[in-house]
């Protein structure tokens, strides 16, 4: 798992529970893909990023059993197995079903889910935990939410 | 005149002095030809109305231990300027399509099926800023819409040097070397009347790792394609998710 996608976690973490947390957008970790953006200049301000406070305070981070673990987001769910530093699939599916805290974030779903529609926006239910899809930067991660209805 | 001569003396020894002791590699040169070669395919760049570009990509990804991990990419890339796009990216871990008509833009996992839409500002520099700054996406091949743009600064390259000829794929071009802040770059320029950026590599210099991003592009300077390519309509089967907002 990349350093990128641990930091995207922290992020989306930290989003589920404040408004307005200001993180600075990923960049670094990764060979940059352009010489033309201006915001690669917050690239320096990215080695920082573990000290993020917005993180570290954040309760939920601190009961969210799927913090720590490797959850490689960058990957999409059809694919498997393929990759030494891809390897997270099989194991947090199979975390996933003991630990259903709301808040926690992971990249593969359990079997046997339902997807839902509710306000134009889609929610997969698996037995009784509802997860929301979402894009974090470009990869799909999902988020265990409260029933929606 | 006797004054300044002395001026100069003292000058140039205070230089002297502060120079760094022991044989230092010297700075490459900032060679004014390949500075010109440079905005010359940037001026070039900015008179296309429409293009379309298909280019294999490799981009390091940096593991936690520093070892590097290349992942390759082809995208198809067809703008127009200043305010629509349409991108795909295809790589082994995934598909994607960016879509923008001037007024959202639209990810679109092909696979999954899912897809989100967001309101977009009116260009796609500014599109390309608040997709990064924002949503922490970058689109790629950026910089054939940023080179020659007005925030575009030949100033900032600190090295310049001409490489001499290279050939991209049969075309012939020249080969050039760059620095900036941040990053050692090369590129490749089609000679003749078409000085086309033909391949790329830009190296992070701020990473100790130093990961690597290549582009080898294929050009179409006359795309055939209708309006409604750069609108998303949703395929029957499609799921609509949220855009996370990964900074502000």
């Amino acid at each position: 798992m990349t350093r990128l996608a641990k930091s995207s976690i922290a992020i989306a973490l930290a989003l589920l529970v404040g408004p307005a947390v200001a993180v600075p957008a990923h960049a670094g970790d990764r060979a940059r893909t352009s010489v033309n953006r201006n915001k690669n200049e917050n690239r320096n301000t990215n080695v920082n990023r573990n000290k993020n406070v917005n993180v570290n305070s954040n309760r939920n981070v601190n009961r969210n059993v799927n913090v720590d673990r490797d959850v490689d987001i960058d990957v999409d769910v059809d694919r498997h197995g393929c990759c030494y530093h891809h390897h997270s699939g099989w194991g947090v599916a199979a975390a996933v079903t003991t630990a259903v805290v709301v808040g926690s974030i992971v990249n593969t779903l359990p079997p046997s889910c339902t997807v839902v529609m509710v306000n134009g926006f889609t929610y997969q239910q698996c037995g009784n935990t509802w997860y929301q899809p979402q894009f974090v930067g470009t990869s799909t991660t999902y988020v265990v939410v409260n029933a929606p209805r | 005149m006797k004054r300044t001569r002395y001026f100069g003396a003292v000058l140039a020894a205070m230089l002297a002095l502060s120079a760094p002791a022991g044989a230092q590699t010297p700075a490459p040169a900032k060679d004014p030809a390949a500075i010109a070669a440079l905005e010359s395919m940037s001026a070039y760049l900015r008179t296309l109305k429409a293009f379309q570009v298909e280019s294999l990509t490799t981009t390091d990804d940096v593991l936690d231990d520093g070892l590097l991990s290349q992942q390759a990419a082809k995208n198809t890339f067809l703008v127009e300027m200043p305010n629509k796009l349409f991108v795909t990216v295809s790589s082994d871990a995934k598909e994607r399509s960016f879509l923008y008509d001037g007024k959202n833009f639209t990810l679109w996992a092909s696979r999954s099926r899912y897809y989100a839409t967001v309101p977009a500002p009116a260009t796609v520099r500014e599109l390309d800023d608040e997709l990064n700054n924002k949503y922490g996406i970058e689109i790629p091949l950026a910089d054939l819409f940023r080179f020659g743009s007005p925030t575009w600064n030949a100033a900032d390259i600190t090295a310049a040097v001409d490489l001499g000829p290279g050939t991209v794929l049969g075309v012939t071009c020249q080969h050039y070397a760059f620095r900036q802040d941040g990053a050692d770059w090369q590129v490749w320029i089609q000679k003749g009347a078409f000085p086309l950026p033909r391949k790329l590599v830009i190296t992070t210099t701020d990473d100790p790792a130093r990961p690597q991003h290549s582009a080898v592009l294929s050009w179409n300077l006359a795309p055939s394609y209708n309006a409604e390519a750069f609108t998303f309509v949703p395929p029957a089967d499609a799921k609509r998710i949220a855009l996370a907002v990964v900074s502000q």
